[in-house]
Order: C-alpha cells, then structure tokens, then sequence
C-alpha cells in the first residue's frame, strides 16, 4: 500500500472549510487504496517515508513548505507542488517572465528596479502603460499588496513601501473586470474551472474594506460553458511554469483573455470544484503515476 | 567593492555574480534570475542561492555531498538544551542565529524566531564543549585561522557556486559540522579575504 503524505500547518487547519477538503481528500486517497498521513512542519523528517507529497499550506520559497518540497526532491519522491514551481509562483517577477517567454498573454507589464524609480521613469510608464497602474508586490497572494495607483504621488507611496520587501516590483496594465475565470490545471491538462465574482467595493479578489476583510464570489463552472479560448489560454500559461497543479487568472475583457497570475497550491475549500468530482482522485492518481 | 554593489564577472565561459546579499528578491537575485531566463551559465543559480540560505535545505544539500553538517530538527516550541536556533519564514535570515543554554532563554529567543509562535524554527542540539566558528569563504577558498576547514569551503563552494559566503560551523573536539550559510558584507572581510576577491575579480591565473 502507498503512502501519501498531506503537508499541513496549523493555519490550513484553522479553517474549517480548507479542513473539510482535506478530509475529504484523504478519503478519496484511502478509497484509492493509499494509506495517508497528515504531515505538520514538525514531522518534516518523516517525508522520505512517503510515497508521494501533497502540500496544502501557503507555499513561498522563504517558508517551511519550500523545505518540505526540496526534501522530496531531495529523496525522489513526487510531490505537488514541486519546488520549481513554489520558486516562480511564489515571485511575480520569476512568474510572469516565464509567461513572457512563452508569449502568454497578458496586460502589459513592466518590472521596475528600485534603482530606476525616479519621476521621468514612473511618468512613461503611466504613458505607455495608461492610467490607472496597478503595482505588485512580487511576493504577492490573496492580492495583499496589489495596489491602483492613479497618479505620481500615489504611485511612489506604494513604491516606497512594497520596494521595502523587494528591490524589484511589478507595474502592470490595469484591466477592468467583474470576474476572473480561473482555470485550474494538472499536469497541462484541465483540472477544473470557476469564476472569482469581484466584490463591487474592490478591484481585488480579496480586500479589506473599511476593517471588514470582503470576499470574492466563487462559482464552479462546467467546461463546455467556458470559452474555449480562455481555457487554452490557461493552459498554455500553466505549461509555461510547469507540469503541476495550478490555478490560472485570466481576465476575459471583449473577448481579448489576458492571465492576471499562476497560482500553484491553488484553492480547492470554496466549492471551486462543484462541477468536477474527480479533482482529488486525479490529484492523487497524478502523484502516484509519477 | 562597495555596499550593496554587485558585480558580474566572466570565468570558465560562465558568469559569476559577486554580491553581499544573494538573498530572494535583492538586486543580485533578480541578475541571476534574468541571466538564467536568457538560457546563460549563471553562478551561483537562483535555485543554489535558496537552497543555501535556508537553514535545514543547506544542510541537507550539504550532507548528501558529503559535507559534515549538524544534526537538524524543526519545532514549533520544543527546543532540546543547549542548541543553535534559526527562524523559518519569510523575515528571517541565516546570518541571525541564537546560542540558547536555558529553558528561559529559549522561551524568549523562541518567541521571537517564530512571531510568537505563528512560525516553525530550526533547532540544532549542542554538545558539551561544543564551540562556533564562522568564517569566510571567497569563491570557496579560506584564510588565516579558517584554514582547517579549508577543504569543506572548497566542498561547499562546488555544491552552491557563491562566490562570497559567511560559513558557520560548530566544533565538537576536532570535529567541524556545518551549522549554516549567509550572506556577508564586504566590509567584514579581512585584508586578505579582499586581496583574494580582488584577484578573482581580474582573474589572476593562480585561480
């Protein structure tokens, strides 16, 4: 019998709806056949004894998971996500350079060095760019710290600040929707689609307004009512980072699709799944098939 | 050189990025990153300069090339007395590392390697008699007193490819284990550790 390792932390366990999906995974795995343990930071020692890693924590090259990863890799066991992809994922600027390079579309985007912000350089870019701007932190989830900026002033406020966590940031093309799609991808094959609905007081998908945190809307949506063109594009962006599990953004205004982001360690609590009973069980059979 | 100044040197057809701080998301880590996107022979890579400043990667990179290294656990409160701790997130850095002997201690240097409790840490148990050495390794070779871990310098800089690192080690008789890697600023080299960056730099032939 093999032996899957689900790699936890104490806040995945927190929420009671991440909760339930991961009891719910560890049920189609033990149907499948598989013996499964939950894995916490603490038991780290513990992954050469796994068969196949599945990490359900926050994923960033500076934290535990990325230890978890490598130690995989390290012993040649399969794991999602894999380290490659926690490293670009987890970086903006390593994200979408990926995605340039394989000329996914996507708003226009520029990488700012903390060594070219000055005035002359923020006003092209709100030339070339247009107006408003949107600037990233590039260690960026859950759309903390992704900021509109409308003018100058504003524009070097964020700078300022995000440039205090990175010495490169992202400024990027604004694009105005009511919804992302997100295409949720394994192994270049599709996984699943929902929509994100964008709260109306926020351009984000998560955001704190007036103290209260605001959530987006989340509805699964049945592959054959999907543009096809979007879920190519999803696609082709997650090929561009890797063959793991991913959640793509993309933003489907008049038609032209553009990705926002790639997510690995994509969400699967919120009923992005409805649709598409098999997620966990092609999840695992993934794993195991590699 | 001076701080925060990085330099990029071609030797052996590749290129070498001499920097103080190869941490994610500085100026040299953005370097590597586009000189690897553009399909070129970078040293250190991206992938290297993480692996060697997380705490337990390190070590067990190191280890499996044969490099002594200390035994390692990770924790969320429990620390085994006396040992070396380091923290496990996004704010911290191998160059902050914390000698606790007593539960009291390690009660307060826990409390704040982990945010109070919101993240794991890296815990590395002590012997007795046990002593820490850091030192310097400049494109993997060493000078004065850190001569006698010379040989795990050169180890160590054929596994990662930093060019300037600060090495810690923890000596148990005359036993060295690696503790930990991280980055170092140019102003604590020596005399000769500069002589020696410098002739890397022009690539003298004794190289």
């Amino acid at each position: 019998m093999s032996r899957l390792g689900i790699f936890v932390d104490r806040k995945t366990l927190s929420n009671a709806e991440q909760l339930g999906a991961l009891i719910h995974c560890r049920d189609v795995a033990e149907g499948m056949g598989h013996n499964v343990d939950f894995l916490f930071p603490v038991d780290i020692n513990k992954i050469p004894k796994m068969d196949a890693l599945f990490i359900r924590a926050r994923t960033d090259p500076m934290n535990i998971t990325y230890v978890a990863a490598r130690m995989a890799d390290f012993h040649g066991i399969p794991v999602i996500d894999d380290s490659d992809s926690i490293q670009i994922c987890g970086d903006k600027i390593n994200m979408y350079s990926h995605l340039i390079k394989k000329d996914v579309a996507l708003p226009k985007t520029v990488f700012l060095s903390k060594n070219d912000l000055s005035v002359e350089r923020v006003s092209q870019l709100f030339d070339t760019l247009g107006t408003p701007l949107i600037v990233k932190e590039p260690s960026t989830s859950f759309s903390l710290r992704v900021e509109k900026v409308t003018d100058i002033a504003g524009f070097f406020r964020v700078a300022r600040r995000f440039i205090k966590m990175s010495d490169w940031i992202v400024v990027q093309q604004f694009v105005e929707s009511t919804y992302d799609w997100r295409v949720g991808v394994l192994g270049g094959e599709l996984l699943y689609v929902c929509k994100y609905t964008i709260p109306s007081v926020t351009f984000k998908i998560q955001a704190s307004v007036n103290g209260h945190i605001v959530y987006c809307g989340v509805e699964s949506v049945p592959a054959d009512a999907v543009p096809p063109h979007v879920i190519q594009l999803g696609i082709d962006a997650a090929n561009a980072i890797g063959n793991g599990l991913y959640g793509v953004d993309i933003k489907n205004s008049n038609g032209d699709a553009r990705v926002i982001e790639v997510n690995d360690n994509p969400s699967l609590e919120s009923g992005e799944d409805a649709h598409y009973p098999k997620v966990y069980e092609r999840i695992v059979s993934h794993l195991f098939a590699a | 050189m001076t701080r925060d100044s990085l330099a990029v040197v071609t030797r052996d057809h590749a290129y070498h990025v001499i920097s103080e701080d190869y941490s994610y998301k500085t100026e040299a880590y953005y370097t590597i990153l586009e000189h690897e996107l553009a399909g070129e022979d970078i040293r250190p890579s991206s992938r290297s300069v993480l692996d060697a400043f997380v705490v337990p990667i390190c070590l067990e990179r190191a280890k499996l090339a044969g490099v002594p290294v200390m035994e390692w656990g990770i924790s969320q409160a429990y620390v085994p007395l006396p040992a070396i701790l380091y923290g496990l997130n996004y704010f911290a850095t191998a160059s902050d590392f914390f000698v606790v002997q007593d539960n009291e201690q390690a009660k307060d240097v826990v409390k704040h390697i982990t945010n109070k409790g919101k993240y794991p840490f890296c815990y590395q148990k002590l012997g007795d008699g046990a002593t820490i050495h850091t030192c310097t390794a400049v494109f993997g070779q060493t000078t004065g007193s850190c001569a006698a871990i010379g040989g795990y310098a050169a180890m160590i800089y054929d596994l990662f490819h930093i060019p300037l690192v600060s090495m810690v080690f923890v000596r148990s008789g005359k036993e060295f284990a690696l503790s930990s890697l991280a980055p170092t600023r140019y102003t604590h080299l020596t005399h000769k550790e500069r002589s020696l960056l410098a002739a890397y730099r022009k690539g003298q032939e004794f190289l």
